[in-house]
């Protein structure tokens, strides 16, 4: 598509938004981008970016739309399923199920000629038997064993039965990134990663990918005009081990059998003080997905971070 | 007198176990998977168990010529009754050809998720046995190790030692995919070391394993195992990789035939081991009797 002339950024107050307005910006200045989030909004600076404190489910999203004729839409605002709690499921299934049904219809309603959705590889789940580099057409499983992770697989199914629904009318992308890391975004794995407390796993030693975080904002500015509608993985050519990736932070760890982190896990529930445990199958099993798709648009050398670099820089 | 048995490697055997590493060390110098290999583990495995494969096991390899420097699918008969077979060729492969290199062998997911075990056998070469990691391994120049019997192969009581189970057709269709020779493995005198054995299937998948042998002794007997590498197998050029399974099965017959004819010629040039043991050991009884 041309270069659009009005962009959209739901969840600005995350860092990725954040710098993704930023490459945006520098690549074009004249695009005026409005940001949006539920929380406060960012106190930054940036000249072309107005930051809007507002919820998805309020009449003022609708008017926003209706008095802005937006070209793009970023929907970067999915809520974390990192955190814990029962209450917080049904939470982030309003936000994230909800919400996004209603930036769908939103977005076709007015005309919006791209939507980009940031979904995530947690979808695919880690599991024992996965198999390396996961194409976007594998199934999505990481429901099946954890139910709390429904509200994650459930907006990607959305996302994608929309896609392929309109896609004469409207073009819509759907990104599934591997970890993102950086010293601006404050994701679980960039803050275990730097954590002196960080579980360092002696019974398993799954291997990770990494994107830095600006290497996925510009994967975010460039599908704006790069990508066709389709789902894309995001994920560098390397692949590092947990235990490398800590030794290249400087992290020490506690070393700790993963394998009865779970049942310890089931002990902690009982006083609210367990961690997800969807979470420890990823410190168990590697899910490493494929960039081929991705790549056969953006080129080979899409990003500018190896992963021994991203990892050095979350040292700064 | 213990001598014959000692795990000690003559000087000749370590130089020669030295140099093989050195090519190995040169050969994964730079190479990275995504299980996490790690040449280093692989070296530590091949030094604990070298002497275990040289001296107690008196490993003799036939047909280590038919091997040159290129990828394959190796594709063995499974004896035994823990998967030592696998091992033992694996070090066969990277111990006595000239080219040496560390196989891949496929794995059940049950063990790949197990604590420690799965983290080892990943560094050390083994991966679940999946086509896609498979793939991956040959485009990387990479061989791989395959049981086309599966589990059935280790499953075997007594009464079923060297009965070869039906071949699975995967490892062919990997093979055409790949356009990758396959080269047929026959290992001969694993299965005597548990030589009394009886699977308690259903016990076993009572504790959520795939079986449960019961066997008269817990430790591998110091059998005398054989492997022979037959000549590689080329697969078909106009055979599509998603063919009908009889057309496929013509040639995973030929490729099991040859397993066979390689096993019947090494049990009848097996070496006896109970004989080797009885001696040796009923002359350090009778003297330490006649000191006393």
């Amino acid at each position: 598509m041309n270069k659009p002339k009005k962009i959209l950024i739901i969840g600005i107050a995350g860092g990725l938004a954040q710098i993704t307005s930023r490459v945006i910006l520098g690549n074009d200045p004249t695009v005026q981008i409005y940001g949006i989030d539920n929380r406060k909004p960012p106190e930054v600076d940036i000249k072309g970016l107005t930051c809007i404190k507002m919820r998805y489910s309020r009449g003022n999203f609708e008017k926003l739309f209706r008095e802005h004729e937006f070209d793009v839409v970023y929907h970067l605002g999915r809520m974390s399923h990192s955190t814990i709690g029962s209450n917080d499921l049904s939470k982030r299934l309003e936000l994230s199920v909800m919400g996004t049904n209603r930036i769908l219809d939103l977005s076709l309603r007015f005309n919006i000629k791209k939507l980009i959705i940031l979904s995530t590889f947690h979808v695919y789940g880690a599991l024992p038997d996965n198999s390396i580099f996961l194409n976007e057409e594998d199934p999505l499983r990481a429901s099946i064993k954890h139910s709390e992770l429904r509200d994650v697989v459930e907006m990607d199914q959305i996302c994608t039965n929309w896609m392929w629904k309109y896609q004469d009318t409207m073009s819509t992308i759907v990104l599934r990134p591997c970890n993102i890391i950086g010293s601006q975004i404050s994701n679980t794995m960039s803050k275990y990663l730097t954590s002196s407390y960080a579980i360092r796993p002696i019974d398993y030693n799954p291997v990770f990918q990494f994107i830095h975080e600006f290497d996925m904002a510009t994967v975010l500015a460039r599908a704006c005009t790069d990508l066709p509608t389709g789902i894309y993985n995001v994920a560098t050519d390397d692949f590092i081990s947990l235990n490398e990736a800590l030794d290249i932070v400087g992290s020490k760890g506690i070393p700790f059998p993963i394998s009865v982190a779970a049942p310890l896990n089931q002990l902690l529930k009982k006083v609210n003080l367990d961690i997800p445990t969807y979470l420890i199958d990823y410190l168990k099993n590697s899910c490493l997905i494929s960039n081929s798709s991705l790549k056969k648009h953006l080129g080979e050398d899409f990003y500018r971070f190896k992963i021994d670099q991203a990892l050095n820089l979350l040292k700064i | 007198m213990f001598d014959k048995f000692s795990l000690k490697l003559s000087d000749e055997e370590k130089l020669h176990k030295e140099q093989q590493i050195s090519k190995l060390r040169e050969r994964y110098k730079d190479y990275k998977d995504p299980w996490g290999f790690d040449v280093e583990k692989v070296v530590d495995a091949f030094n604990l168990i070298y002497p275990v494969y040289k001296k107690y096991f008196r490993i003799r390899v036939f047909g280590a010529e038919n091997i040159e420097d290129k990828p394959y699918i190796f594709a063995s008969n499974h004896t035994g009754q823990i998967p030592i077979d696998g091992m033992m060729i694996t070090i066969a492969l990277a111990m006595e050809v000239d080219k040496p290199r560390v196989l891949h062998s496929m794995v059940d997911s049950f063990l790949a998720g197990f604590p420690f075990l799965g983290s080892l056998t990943a560094q050390t070469g083994s991966i679940l046995g999946d086509r896609g990691n498979c793939k991956w391994l040959l485009d990387q120049g990479e061989s791989i190790l395959v049981f086309p019997e599966g589990m059935k192969g280790i499953t075997k009581s007594t009464h079923e030692f060297y009965d070869t189970r039906k071949f699975s057709n995967g490892f062919f269709r990997i093979a055409l995919g790949e356009k990758t020779p396959i080269v047929p493995i026959t290992v001969v005198g694993a299965e005597e070391m548990f030589p009394f054995v009886y699977h308690a299937k259903k016990l076993g998948k009572m504790f959520g394993l795939p079986t449960l042998p019961l066997t008269a002794n817990l430790f591998p007997l110091p059998s005398p195992i054989d492997i022979y590498i037959g000549k590689p197998y080329e697969v078909p050029d106009d055979l599509s990789v998603d063919a009908q399974d009889k057309d496929i099965r013509e040639h995973v017959y030929k490729i099991e035939k040859q397993i066979n004819a390689q096993l019947l010629k090494g049990l009848k040039d097996r070496r006896p081991f109970f004989d080797e043991i009885r001696i040796p050991l009923a002359d350090k009884f009778l003297k330490r009797r006649k000191n006393e």
